[in-house]
């Protein structure tokens, strides 16, 4: 039975070619308007790190003065103090911890026909990789250095090994830089989350550093302070090393918990921790860490402009406005068909047969829609990516947006059907068989 | 009642328009005309909520910063060994840059407008910590800032070379005399006469003090950390570290050209740097305002997507009562009326229907809007929006039934003789 609506079906889209490829263009161009806005949210909100995102935690600690808000109304710094940072990693009350900070600075290759350039520099504890299942090409990441331990390792992005090293298995090799001589341990495999949930800083889809240096470096060498630095404090002096004793935040803390149910121990300890450090004359104001996972700090941060969201929601009236386009057009397109319908009727046909055979005309209506839509979404993200440039490293169309394309498709232009196919299955035969 | 009524109409000038009967036509085809009518109002509640972003967007861009945008450029000067003299080599390079014969004049600078970076500070015209502030972003250039900017001074002096402080980053000794834009004075002064606030002294960060020297009338903060876009305050100051930012401007039409040549010369005349990040300020400004740019550029497309769409659905249905009533009009035709009746009936047809989708669309509008401003934040939609929509809606509706309507406007008074 089903055949045969289906050859009925496509025989009267053969019939009436140009009023279904218009009822088809105006569904697609629907889909596509709203999945190309849909697709953005969907990327940008994609969870970074699937497998352990509510466990892996940001931190934070409100040490502002008494009557200021780090950041208003009254909520506590992004970052946190070089104290805070070392004290709470070396503490070890987590899976793993790491704090880091990105900062910069000259890498002259040995090689003289390498020109030396400035390296972005990441500066951080070695947890930093395997909490966030950071790839590795070659060798591997150092542990977290005990306190006062410099060494001088370092791990570079698959771009810089490239830049370097031509691409070879670097680990062992030396490379002068920052006016020192480091190790390679390891090379990163191609790495590039988007969002860049680690550090939104400097952009929530900017691009992962050159190299890796661990935090000790920074100190020791007195590197520059990238990202948001913020202090409240007006008079710390000029060494470097009262910028680190003092209470300016520079650092994201991180840390990866066994399970999500140690959480509620973790932020004891941190209570525990800011008691401490308030005996000591310290944190002024009441207790406010914030432990926040992975969605909720993207979510805190929206990620997500609230431009797109805006887009979304016109995408979505404009998809409606393709919709009642589509039903008045298929209503013209059924009524169209009225005496062949009442004639089908006449010979035996029941209502529901009509019915059934619409239903096929409309979901064939809403496969010839998804591709049109499917065809404009691809368009439409090439033209998105131009529009935007730092969203190009994420935007494909995958699976699930495919399905979900095509079931919008067909369910719009049930839809959109719904009300003419009834319509043309509840007429009464006789007067359209004169 | 309803006789009164018809009497009132055949004394108005479109008396050759039958107003009921032609209502009565369209509220028989509920269906059709529900679909058009709610195209007609989700038009309008997109194109108006559209329209409104998109000029909110335009603003912005349009809104000039205070330098002379169109012929200016900065460049990076990175050095990296250990023997680089960042103070020696800023003062060799912008004695360099200043003769070159394309060159208005240039100064060192980590910040100017688009630059996204700098420092806010608090400014007061009272000394303690208690009193009420006015946030402005700070700038740090040399006597020759404000011409390399290409700002107006309008009240007090420029810096002379004497004032200006050559700082590493840690040297806080603070400059006695600033710059403030017009902006800052009233704020601060609340006032418009910019010459009475030059030797007034204000205070910083409520620790130090200095004394106002000039008023600049426009220098935008290099990015909009409170809200208050419009407030910068000049230092003398020139701040050295081994990786400094020019500032150049060139003269009129000769930017691309000076362009390459000052990045030739910085690149080979000291090897102990490079020269990187080499941008005009319209590139920069580019990137900055991308997302807004991108905003604008989606918005128009699907307005006018949009509008086809409407269009094309209101088209649509017109061609098709043009078809169905074919006969009737041919009829019509017989019984004396004239072309201009009926391409009036499918006017005002168009006009009743466009009517009762701006109606329903104003509330739709309105509605999207108090949703979009409690959701995002997005300030509350001009009525004048709505209004524009409602008039090109009125507008498109006519177009979109023209063809039809002169198809039908033409159809044979023989009509009538002929069976459907």
């Amino acid at each position: 039975m089903f055949y045969y609506y289906l050859s009925l079906s496509l025989k009267s889209i053969s019939r009436q070619k140009s009023l279904s490829v218009l009822i088809s263009a105006t569904l697609g161009l629907g889909i596509a308007a709203s999945m190309i806005t849909y697709s953005l949210i969907y990327f940008m909100s994609k969870d970074p790190l699937p497998h352990k995102s509510e466990r892996v935690y940001h931190i934070q600690l409100d040490n502002w003065s008494l009557n200021t808000a780090a950041i208003p109304p009254d909520l506590p710094p992004e970052e946190v103090t070089w104290l805070d940072a070392l004290n709470i990693v070396h503490a070890k009350q987590a899976k793993f911890q790491a704090a880091h900070a990105i900062t910069w600075g000259m890498v002259t290759p040995s090689d003289n026909q390498i020109p030396p350039f400035l390296g972005i520099i990441r500066a951080t504890h070695g947890e930093f990789f395997p909490m966030f299942d950071v790839p590795f090409l070659y060798g591997q990441a150092w542990q977290n250095y005990p306190r006062e331990q410099v060494e001088y390792v370092t791990v570079l992005s698959k771009s810089t090994n490239q830049r370097i090293f031509g691409g070879i298995n670097s680990v062992g090799q030396t490379l002068p830089m920052l006016g020192k001589l480091f190790t390679v341990v390891g090379v990163l495999d191609d790495w590039h989350p988007s969002p860049k949930f680690f550090d939104v800083s400097l952009g929530q889809f900017y691009p992962p550093e050159d190299l890796y240096v661990p935090l000790q470096i920074k100190a020791e060498l007195e590197l520059p302070h990238g990202g948001n630095t913020h202090c409240w404090q007006t008079d710390i002096g000029d060494d470097y090393h009262a910028f680190l004793s003092s209470e300016c935040v520079n650092f994201n803390l991180w840390v990866e918990l066994a399970s999500h149910q140690d959480k509620q121990q973790f932020e004891a300890y941190l209570e525990r921790y800011v008691e401490q450090q308030r005996s000591l004359g310290r944190f002024p104001k009441a207790t406010q860490n914030s432990v926040l996972d992975i969605n909720q700090w993207l979510k805190h941060k929206e990620v997500v402009s609230s431009d797109i969201y805006v887009f979304f929601y016109l995408a979505l009236l404009f998809l409606l406005v393709c919709l009642f386009n589509a039903a008045s057009l298929m209503s013209t397109k059924f009524t169209a068909i009225n005496s062949q319908m009442a004639l089908r009727r006449a010979l035996g046909a029941n209502q529901q047969a009509i019915f059934s055979q619409c239903v096929v005309e409309t979901i064939l209506l809403g496969c010839m829609g998804a591709l049109i839509g499917f065809v404009l979404c691809l368009l439409g993200l090439e033209g998105i990516k131009f529009l935007y440039p730092n969203f190009n490293a994420f935007i494909t169309l995958d699976m699930p947006l495919l399905f979900i394309t095509v079931m919008i498709s067909i369910l719009s232009s049930v839809l959109a059907g719904l009300v003419p196919s009834i319509k043309v299955c509840r007429l009464a035969p006789a007067e359209y068989l004169k | 009642m309803t006789r009164n009524i018809q009497v009132f109409i055949n004394g108005l000038a479109f008396s050759r328009i039958a107003l009921l009967p032609m209502l009565r036509t369209l509220f028989r085809q509920k269906y059709a005309m529900a679909m058009v009518v709610l195209q007609i109002a989700l038009t309008l509640a997109v194109i108006s909520n559209g329209l409104f972003i998109v000029s909110q967007r335009l603003d912005v861009l349009q809104r000039p910063s205070g330098i002379d945008e169109a012929g200016t450029f900065a460049l990076t000067s990175s050095g990296f060994t250990e023997s680089f003299n960042p103070h020696n080599s800023i003062q060799t390079d912008l004695a360099e840059l200043r003769q070159m014969p394309n060159i208005v004049n240039a100064v060192a600078t980590y910040s100017f407008p688009y630059s996204g970076s700098s420092d806010w500070e608090e400014l007061q015209t009272v000394a303690g910590s208690d009193q009420n502030t006015v946030p402005a972003a700070s700038y740090k250039l040399d006597e020759h800032g404000i011409e390399a900017l290409g700002l107006t001074l309008i009240a007090g002096e420029n810096f002379t070379p004497g004032e200006v402080l050559w700082q590493t980053e840690s040297n806080k000794t603070f400059p006695s005399v600033v710059i403030i834009t017009t902006s800052v004075a009233t704020d601060l002064f609340n006032t418009l006469d910019w010459g009475s606030v030059v030797g007034k002294t204000i205070y910083i960060n409520a620790t130090y003090s200095a004394v106002i020297k000039g008023v600049v009338q426009q220098l935008q903060a290099p990015w909009d950390a409170v809200g208050k876009i419009e407030n910068s305050i000049i230092y003398p100051r020139v701040i050295t570290r081994n990786s400094a930012r020019y500032f150049v401007r060139t003269k009129a039409n000769t930017l691309q050209a000076t362009i390459t040549e000052v990045e030739h010369y910085l690149a080979s005349s000291n090897l102990e740097r490079m020269i990187r990040n080499v941008q005009s300020i319209q590139t920069i400004k580019k990137q900055v305002f991308g997302p807004d740019i991108a905003a604008i550029t989606i918005l128009l497309v699907v307005i006018s997507a949009l509008s086809i769409i409407a269009a094309m659905g209101i088209a649509g249905m017109a061609s098709f009562n043009v078809l169905k009533r074919n006969k009737q009009i041919g009829i019509r035709r017989a019984l004396g009326a004239n072309k201009m009746d009926i391409l009036g009936h499918f006017i005002v047809e168009n006009i009743i229907q466009t009517s009762c989708g701006v109606f329903i669309g104003c509330f739709v509008a309105l509605g999207l809007n108090v949703f979009l401003v409690s959701q995002y934040a997005l300030p509350k939609l001009p009525l004048s929006y709505i209004f524009t929509g409602i008039v090109c809606l009125y507008l498109l509706g006519i177009l979109a039934i023209l063809k039809p309507a002169i198809k039908a406007m033409n159809i044979s008074p023989a009509m009538a003789t002929r069976s459907q």
